[in-house]
């Protein structure tokens, strides 16, 4: 080779290679990289350090924060590079020896729509719509309506619900439209079991301190006298108990029933249950789901202290009309619903009566004690009426009606004419006694667009409390003539305007805002008497003993869901309120947040912190709760109730679904807490001036709550554990020292199992543990005096009277019981028929319902006694679905 | 009507309930000295001294009598004449020399061997103007006339006697206040009588109110009384929570109520009273 070839060679050599003598690297380049939650530009560091690789980026465009871990050995350097920046949409190019990086901006895509029954066009609140290559998802609101804003490439999602079989959506083409994603039930029999398929991992929500209860688990539990109830189901979760022998409302996390918020179809409920809060007020078939808060509140709540319970219920059949017909121990009950206009109205009618006082009835009639016009009746009822219309695919109304009472009524037309024992001649006699909920609610469903859903409600409930007497009689002997009557009467009264809206602006974020105003009508306590006999007597005293207060009621919340990085996830929001009542106008400003931090293998830490405010309050006798209890607002002298609550947890939901897991520990003080003082009970009924009768005082409730639940397979059910103490503080009962609350149960255990047995039956078993309540015993008895001096006509007081000093000295027995059912479906052409036998308190525990201090004339002694009322009760059920 | 659901649901309740007996030893707060006496202007001092008992004590005979006592009578502070010990009807009393008079505090102190000393005072309320009774024979009805005085807080105790020979009373008369006057729809429905009626004048204070009393049974007399005795407040706290608590019959369902006691280091009652009877002939 010549010079000048050797020359040619040498710088065509040189050129060839220069490139790779300077950068030393290529697309191929195999590069080791192992990092541990490092942020993305430490590895960038590491690859320009370790193969001499350089980036070139902005810093204000170009966001390398995000924390990574990474385990690359011997990896080609362009799928590192490609698994590196993709999910932050950064883009790398080669320039020269420099790695250009450039942040992409692309189009959001937004899905939205309604999540619905496939067959009945029920929408479906809850129901998950996820996207699992890109760990991105969210759930229906209460509405069904979900939006999904996503900046990534995706080609479906998988919508889920529990009871439903999951569905694949193609979400290609279907961006800024609004979809109706049909979910198909599954087979019949699952209807009923705790059948849940894929749904929101526990780790996937912010959200802590709920329990979801869709109707399915409702209706799996064990029966009490033929009837599934949502209240008693819901008494079976950890933080959560019932009052005596489990009637008397919610015990959340130590708060007493007055401080439950309890929505139907977003509407407050006075009083939820009926027969003395042995049953709740609704009917389990008409309920879609419900939502218990116990804690963790988001702020588009607000009202009360202790907990929500957001019940939604059925909207009616869009395609198909069916119901179904059902008859118990205690009552008999329907449910109609179907179409009115095909795909745009339906309707659902629900109905249901106890009975037994039919038969009573009959048999009273047969032994002619109440005389040929005479009656007893003695029943709780409930309807339920629901439309809902759709104008259009972004408008839709729903109007829903409630209406349910207990009455005792008796009427007694005495055949004879004999004179009692104090001369008079009973003409007639009619005594009546009801108390109940009349409810009604107007929603309207309105989509903006794919991303802001806005509902506006209009909301009226009413508790009325009602008792009339009317006596007629006559004395022969005098000619005196008597046709008395009275009446007792309570009615609570709220009339409510309500808009929230749902915004979905980006995957990192999901707005909730709106704003209330309620209008509170309190009547209570009102008592009328005349006598209209031959003589009409004029009440010398009609001086009101009740109340008649109208306050107002105001808020504003905004709450955001916001993913902060992609291991860390937080609720914020705020609550504001403020109330006009009297000229007084209290206001609060309650700060909610609630963070959720993911660890590995997919366990998911959680904490919150939430403030309550409560401007009413209930008057109740102390620890037992009565349909005569009255609310009231707050005084001058009794400011409003508040709360605030700290929760921390960790939750996690197996791989497969099958299992949950949750453990929470809470810490909640209340303030402003009302309780009658020792003696004023007895003293006075003054509702005119209830708050110079009750003393002002405070709570603590700590515990910790574990639920192990089992949602897939055969077998479901879960167990349930709560450690709890509560206590309360008021200055002048027990002396000013803490004592615990009436319902303060240290541990609880709770376990539910549903077992499926072939396609047609299915077993259920639920047993429950609670250490006994605090009980107040005497300390001495002693002689109490009636008159000056002993010369004195009359009784000279020669009582015996107890002594108590403070309260709960005592602690009454442990409560325990097994109840089991079991349900036997048949599928026919046209219907559905199923049995169900279910036994209460399998193995007859006493459990008590009260203690006494009994005088035992026989025995001669005194000793304290306990009373139990619920002794083992078989109960059978029919129904038929059409 | 708070405590009429509460019965009712007890009545349910005992109806379909079994019940059995719980074998816990109850606390007991020590032996207590136990001081009543209700002080009557123009009268002596009665003052009843006994010993509490453990709450699962049966026999009534258990409140002993502590005849050692040593009881002192203050007015306004200062020691009156001691008291004597009697016996009245088979029971011990310590009775005043001195009579008792309005517009005086007084005080009750006692002692006694290996208990503590307790104390306990009050003052005398005013007497109640009451007029015009008057009952028709074979009827229900009993009337009579109470001026309340305005501005002051008052309490009442009302009873109904028929009278023997001599006008003594000797039989007391259940009744209750005319429904229409009482606006009091549960006394109507359980068709309730009762003993004595305790009340306080937050609904007519200072008017003058005609009382129209019913009572249990016709009258049959041709003589009765009407007696109306004006109360303390603690007289009055004494005789409501005393008649709420044996209304109760002890049971459990709702927090037990507290018997008022002014007793310091004991139990009991010590609070003035004022009764003014009317005796008259029935029409």
């Amino acid at each position: 080779m010549s010079l000048a070839g050797k020359l040619l060679t040498g710088i065509l050599c040189l050129l060839l290679c220069s490139p790779l003598k300077v950068s030393g690297w290529d697309w191929q380049t195999r590069v080791t990289v192992v990092v541990k939650d490092q942020p993305l530009k430490a590895v960038c560091e590491i690859l320009e350090k370790e193969y001499g690789i350089h980036f070139s980026y902005s810093r204000e465009l170009v966001d390398l924060s995000r924390k990574v871990t990474v385990t690359a050995y011997q990896q080609r350097l362009k799928s590192l590079l490609e698994q590196l920046f993709a999910p932050e949409d950064i883009r790398f190019t080669r320039v020269g020896d420099q790695l250009v990086l450039q942040q992409v901006k692309r189009s959001t895509r937004t899905i939205s729509g309604y999540v619905q029954d496939a067959v009945s066009g029920e929408k479906l609140p809850g129901a998950t719509i996820y996207a699992p290559t890109l760990k991105q998802g969210t759930t229906t609101n209460q509405y069904g309506f979900f939006s999904l804003t996503t900046v990534k490439d995706t080609n479906s999602l998988i919508v889920s619900y529990v009871g439903y079989e999951p569905a694949l959506l193609p979400v290609e083409g279907q961006a800024n439209r609004i979809l109706l994603v049909p979910l198909q039930p599954l087979a019949s029999l699952q209807e009923v079991v705790v059948s849940a398929t894929d749904k929101t991992k526990l780790q996937d929500q912010t959200q802590m301190s709920r329990v979801h209860l869709p109707l399915a688990v409702v209706q799996s539990m064990p029966k009490l006298l033929g009837e599934a109830d949502v209240m008693r189901t819901l008494q079976s979760m950890p933080g959560v108990g019932g009052g005596m022998d489990g009637a008397g409302g919610l015990h959340v996390r130590g708060g007493s029933p007055d401080q439950n918020l309890i929505l139907m179809d977003g509407t407050p409920v006075f009083n939820f249950s009926h027969f003395f809060g042995v049953y709740s007020l609704l009917n389990a078939e008409v309920v879609k789901s419900a939502d218990l808060y116990k804690g963790a509140f988001p702020a588009r709540f607000g009202g009360r202290l202790s907990s929500v319970v957001d019940i939604s219920l059925k909207d009616g059949d869009m395609r198909h009309y069916h119901g179904d017909v059902a008859i118990g121990m205690i009552s008999a009950k329907f449910n109609v619903e179907g179409p009115i206009i095909k795909d745009k109205t339906s309707f659902i009618v629900s109905a249901r009566r106890s009975y037994p006082d039919l038969l009573y009835n009959a048999t009273l009639r047969t032994d002619g004690d109440f005389g040929r016009g005479g009656a007893l009746l003695a029943y709780f009822y409930d309807v339920n009426a629901k439309i809902n219309h759709i104008f259009s695919a972004k408008d839709r109304i729903y109007l829903s009606l409630y209406k349910g009472e207990d009455n005792l009524r008796i009427k007694s037309v005495p055949d004879t004419a004999l004179p009692d024992a104090a001369g008079r001649v009973t003409e007639s006699s009619r005594f009546q006694l009801g108390w109940g909920n009349t409810i009604g609610g107007l929603r309207w469903n309105h989509i903006y667009s794919t991303r802001l859903f806005s509902n506006v409600s209009l909301n009226y409930s009413q508790y009325a409390f009602r008792t009339e007497y009317n006596f007629k009689s006559k004395m022969p002997a005098t000619g005196q003539a008597s046709d008395l009557y009275g009446k007792y009467f309570s009615r609570m009264k709220n009339l409510g305007l309500k808009v929230d809206f749902d915004f979905r602006p980006s995957p990192n974020h999901s707005f909730r805002f709106g704003t209330a105003v309620t209008a509170h009508y309190f009547k209570p306590g009102l008592m009328d008497m005349s006598d209209k006999g031959a003589i009409p007597v004029v009440p010398l005293d009609t001086g009101k003993n009740g109340l008649d207060i109208r306050g107002t009621e105001m808020l504003l919340y905004l709450e955001d869901d916001w993913r902060l990085t992609e291991n860390l996830y937080a609720n914020l929001g705020v609550h504001t309120s403020g109330f006009l009542v009297e000229g007084r106008f209290y206001h609060s400003l309650q700060p909610r947040v609630g963070l959720r931090y993911m660890l590995p293998r997919n366990w998911a830490v959680k904490a919150s912190y939430t403030h309550m405010n409560q401007y009413i309050h209930l008057l109740s006798s102390a620890g037992t709760s009565l349909p005569t209890d009255v609310w009231v607002p707050s005084t001058q002298r009794v400011a409003p109730m508040y709360s605030r609550q700290v929760a921390a947890g960790i939750a996690k939901t197996s791989m497969n679904n099958a299992f949950e897991f949750t453990l929470e520990g809470y810490y909640k003080t209340m303030y402003n807490m009302i309780e009658y003082s020792n003696n004023n009970t007895a003293i006075t009924e003054n509702l005119e001036r209830w708050d110079e009768n009750v003393v002002i005082g405070k709570g603590w409730s700590y515990g910790g709550e574990a639920m192990i639940k089992k949602q897939k397979g055969s077998t479901t059910g879960w167990i349930g554990y709560t450690l709890a103490w509560s206590t309360r503080q008021f200055p002048d009962i027990n002396r000013g020292r803490i004592f615990p609350y009436k319902y303060d149960h240290r541990h609880d255990v709770e376990i539910v199992l549903t077992q499926r047995i072939g396609k047609r039956w299915e077993a259920s078993a639920s047993w429950h543990y609670t250490t006994g309540a605090p009980l107040t015993l005497p300390v001495s008895s002693y002689q109490g005096v009636g008159t000056p001096s002993p010369w004195d006509p009359g009784n000279g007081g020669d009582v015996a009277l107890d002594r108590y000093d403070g309260r709960y000295n005592y602690r009454a027995a442990d409560v325990h019981r097994l109840d089991v059912g079991i349900t036997y479906s048949k599928q026919k052409k046209r219907w559905r028929k199923s049995w169900n036998l279910s036994v209460y308190n399998v193995y007859n525990q006493k459990n008590p319902f009260l203690y006494y201090m009994k005088r035992d004339e026989e025995e001669k002694q005194r000793y304290l006694s306990k009373v139990t009322v619920m002794p083992i009760l078989p109960s059978i059920t029919y129904s038929i679905k059409f | 009507m708070r405590s009429f659901f509460v019965y009712g649901i007890l009545l349910m309740t005992l109806l379909s309930a079994c019940e059995e007996r719980v074998n816990i030893q109850l606390k007991y707060e020590g032996d207590k000295i136990v001081v009543n006496s209700l002080l009557q202007p123009d009268s002596v001092a009665y003052i009843r001294i006994t010993r509490s008992v453990p709450a699962n004590v049966y026999d009534e005979s258990g409140f002993a009598e502590i005849r050692d006592a040593q009881v002192t009578l203050l007015q306004n502070g200062i020691a009156m004449s001691a008291v004597q010990q009697q016996t009245i009807k088979g029971r011990t009393y310590f009775v005043s020399k001195e009579k008792i008079s309005n517009g005086n505090e007084y005080t009750i102190n006692a002692s006694a061997p290996g208990l503590t000393p307790v104390t306990a005072k009050d003052t005398l309320p005013p007497a109640p103007e009451i007029s015009g009774a008057a009952a028709q024979r074979s009827s229900t009805r009993v009337v009579f006339t109470l001026k309340d005085r305005p501005g002051a807080r008052d309490y009442y105790k009302v009873r109904v006697f028929t009278c023997g020979p001599g006008d003594r009373p000797d039989t007391m008369r259940n009744f209750r206040l005319d429904p229409a006057f009482n606006n009091n729809l549960i006394d109507v429905i359980t068709n309730a009588h009762y003993a004595s009626l305790i009340m306080d004048d937050a609904r007519f204070d200072g008017k003058t109110v005609n009382f129209v009393l019913e009572t249990e049974y016709p009258i049959n007399a041709t003589r009765m009384m009407v007696e109306v005795s004006e109360l303390t407040c603690g007289g009055y706290k004494y005789f409501r929570t005393s008649d709420a608590q044996i209304g109760n019959g002890g049971v459990l369902i709702t927090e037990p109520a507290t018997v008022y006691t002014n007793v310091v280091n004991g139990y009991g009652i010590v609070a003035g009273i004022n009764a003014k009877r009317i005796v008259f002939t029935t029409e």
